[in-house]
């Protein structure tokens, strides 16, 4: 009787990026098994524009983790370098650890976890997906936003949410300051509930945190004379 | 004994300085509008071509066989882009054109075997549909993209900057961005769209590469990848493209066109187009990747003999945007009255920015743009591109050439003392390089 496997394990030690890609894209071809990457090294462009896979990573990944892909299920056990998400359409991607710069950078859809801290520039251009960091964000977080949810359980460096168009900002810390057109709005049942609901999965408690609520003031959505003081 | 009045203008406040002085005061804000840089620049005019007559063999200017086959993206893609003639069509958002011009460019370059180039609002299905080859733009703005239509392009070209605004961002106001726009670039509809001026995930070259690693793994390492930068910095910053692991590097000078920036960028920054270029092949003769890594120019090329003249110098292609909408109608003399309601007249409209185009190219009006029929868009732009092509095919013939390839730097000497330095070319009838000699 055959026997059929219930994870794939590659081995990243003596492969090119391209030989871990074209396994994980076979995969995702073929059969929805899922597959478990070992010493990925902190290698960049690990599982980019890839379609529907479950993949487990054991140790730390570069750039663009999961960039470009579209209904995926990764999780990464360890750090993550730039860009860990970028343009994701839909799926999830968790990172069991902190992440670099530009986390999530215009992901459409789907939802990153970061269960740590990101650095600066996270949730940039962010188009439609939910971007979770248990920790800090750095500055320029959630810059050109226009769409989408970014909860922050800790602090946010500065220039939040700086030239958003739309979406919300949940931080639960301190703001260091907010960018360009962007204004603090009062919370109401509804963001409380959206925040439990996220959180509670990740095993947060919400109510732990003093979540305020970031929105996009609409002071820039028309140019015109003498609005300087807004940049 | 009457007589005329002599009236006097001060070269300091000419009418239109005190025209923009006065505009300024009204609006409280720098000036912002459609087309290119208005001022002259040194160009591809001030150059000349050396024909043949006793040291070279011409060959026969209408019948003899002239190749325009253009390879770009030779240097790691599987798929390069092969085109049939060395002319493509310049990225150009679904947003700042409308529905009716891209389809028409779509079709026209198709009609050619050429490329056309999405732009700052995604892929446009029609406009997938209606090109046979298309090149897929990642802009700072990533508006619309994603890996669905990225599979889909024939090329990438990573969009660094543009030659009407190097180091701004695109600008699209509000009235243009109507409830498809909005939709395709997941903004509220009716709101201005300023892009950013610099990419979300990448800053430095360094990254770049990575990025580019990205892209290539994304599509399988199959198509070329292009990156394409406004015209300032141009060795130090082609020679990082290339570093950074550009299959071709996309040039636009100055004389570069938009759909909507501030006025102060179009006139005031960047180099023209011709220094540009010469700029651009010596960086890939230094490093040794010429030839290697194609080099496609663009910025205000409106000719043949433009075209013919990029070659010469080392391009090995050309790209045209603004002149293509000229070709399907812009600034014709039609629609009068529309052109007075926005203040103008034919052959002055730079009002792409107000989204009332008065012939429809560059509005979301549906009225308007009715007024731009695509098959008769389709048929003036293919007619141009072939004229184009017929010009460049008769200057390399009477050159000697049976490849418009095989135009030389050799070909050329320069009119003017400043198109001689810009060239490094030989002022006309004598030896002398400014600059060199």
């Amino acid at each position: 009787m055959q026997t059929i496997p219930q994870q794939i394990v590659i081995d990243c030690t003596n492969l090119t990026t391209r030989e871990i890609n074209q396994k994980l894209k076979a995969l995702a071809a073929s059969e929805s098994i899922p597959a478990k990457l070992l010493n990925p090294a902190g290698r960049h462009n690990l599982a980019v524009g890839i379609t529907q896979i479950a993949i487990a990573i054991d140790g730390p990944v570069g750039y663009y983790c999961g960039g470009l892909s579209d209904n995926v299920n990764i999780e990464v056990f360890g750090d993550c370098g730039w860009s860990v998400g970028e343009n994701l359409m839909s799926g999830n991607i968790t990172i069991h650890g902190n992440a670099s710069a530009n986390t999530a950078a215009s992901a459409h859809g789907g939802k990153i976890c970061i269960l740590g801290n990101a650095g600066p520039r996270a949730g940039i251009s962010l188009k439609g997906a939910t971007l979770i960091v248990s920790g800090n964000v750095g500055y320029g977080s959630a810059f050109m936003m226009q769409q989408g949810c970014m909860i922050v359980c800790g602090d946010a460096g500065a220039n939040l949410a700086d030239s958003i168009y739309e979406g919300a900002i949940f931080v639960g810390g301190e703001i260091n300051s907010l960018g360009a057109d962007a204004k603090l709005e009062p919370m109401n049942d509804t963001d409380w509930q959206l925040l439990e609901q996220e959180l509670s999965a990740l095993n947060i408690s919400a109510r732990d945190y003093n979540f305020k609520k970031v929105i996009c003031a609409k002071q820039l959505y028309h140019f015109k004379a003498k609005d300087w003081g807004n940049y | 004994m009457d007589s005329e009045k002599v009236l006097k203008t001060s070269s300091t406040y000419t009418p239109e300085a005190i025209a923009a002085i006065q505009e300024r005061a009204e609006l409280g804000r720098y000036m912002i509008r459609g087309y290119g840089a208005f001022r002259n620049v040194p160009r591809f005019d001030d150059l000349v071509f050396l024909t043949t007559s006793l040291t070279r063999l011409p060959l026969e200017g209408y019948r003899e066989k002239c190749t325009t086959k253009t390879l770009i993206g030779t240097r790691y893609a599987q798929r390069p882009m092969e085109l049939d003639i060395p002319i493509t069509i310049a990225g150009m958002s679904f947003g700042a054109l409308s529905y009716n011009a891209k389809v028409a460019l779509g079709r026209a370059a198709t009609l050619l075997g050429t490329s056309t180039t999405t732009g700052d609002g995604g892929m446009l299905p029609a406009e997938r549909e209606a090109s046979s080859k298309l090149v897929y733009q990642c802009l700072p703005s990533r508006y619309g993209f994603n890996p669905t239509d990225l599979k889909k392009a024939d090329a990438i070209e990573i969009v660094v900057g543009q030659g009407a605004k190097p180091g701004g961002g695109g600008l699209l106001l509000g009235q243009k961005v109507n409830k498809v726009v909005a939709g395709m670039r997941t903004l509220p509809e009716g709101v201005d769209q300023r892009s950013p001026c610099r990419h979300p995930d990448w800053i430095g070259p360094d990254d770049l590469r990575i990025k580019i690693e990205e892209l290539r793994e994304a599509t399988d390492w199959e198509i070329p990848i292009y990156v394409k930068m406004g015209a300032t910095r141009v060795k130090d910053d082609v020679k990082l493209a290339v570093k950074a692991g550009a299959d071709a590097i996309v040039l636009d000078g100055m004389e570069g066109g938009t759909a909507a920036t501030q006025s102060i960028f179009q006139e005031h920054a960047g180099i023209p187009t011709l220094p540009a270029l010469v700029q651009a092949v010596e960086a890939l003769q230094e490093i040794g990747v010429y030839g290697e890594v194609q080099l496609v120019i663009s910025g205000g090329i409106r000719s043949g003999p433009d075209v013919a003249k990029a070659l010469a110098l080392g391009a090995d292609a050309v790209s045209l945007g603004t002149a293509t909408l000229i070709a399907m109608g812009c600034n014709k003399p039609v629609y009068v009255e529309d052109y007075h309601k926005l203040g103008t007249e034919p052959y002055h409209c730079h009002h792409c920015h107000t989204g009332m185009c008065p012939v429809g190219i560059t509005t979301q009006d549906a009225e308007l743009m009715q007024r731009l029929p695509i098959e008769e868009a389709t048929t003036y732009v293919a007619n141009y591109l072939q004229s184009l092509v017929m010009e460049v095919q008769s200057l390399a013939r009477a050159c000697g050439k049976s490849d418009v390839h095989n135009l030389e730097r050799e070909d050329l000497v320069a009119l003017t003392l400043e198109a001689s330095a810009m060239a490094k070319l030989p002022l006309a009838g004598t030896d002398f390089i400014m600059g060199q000699s």
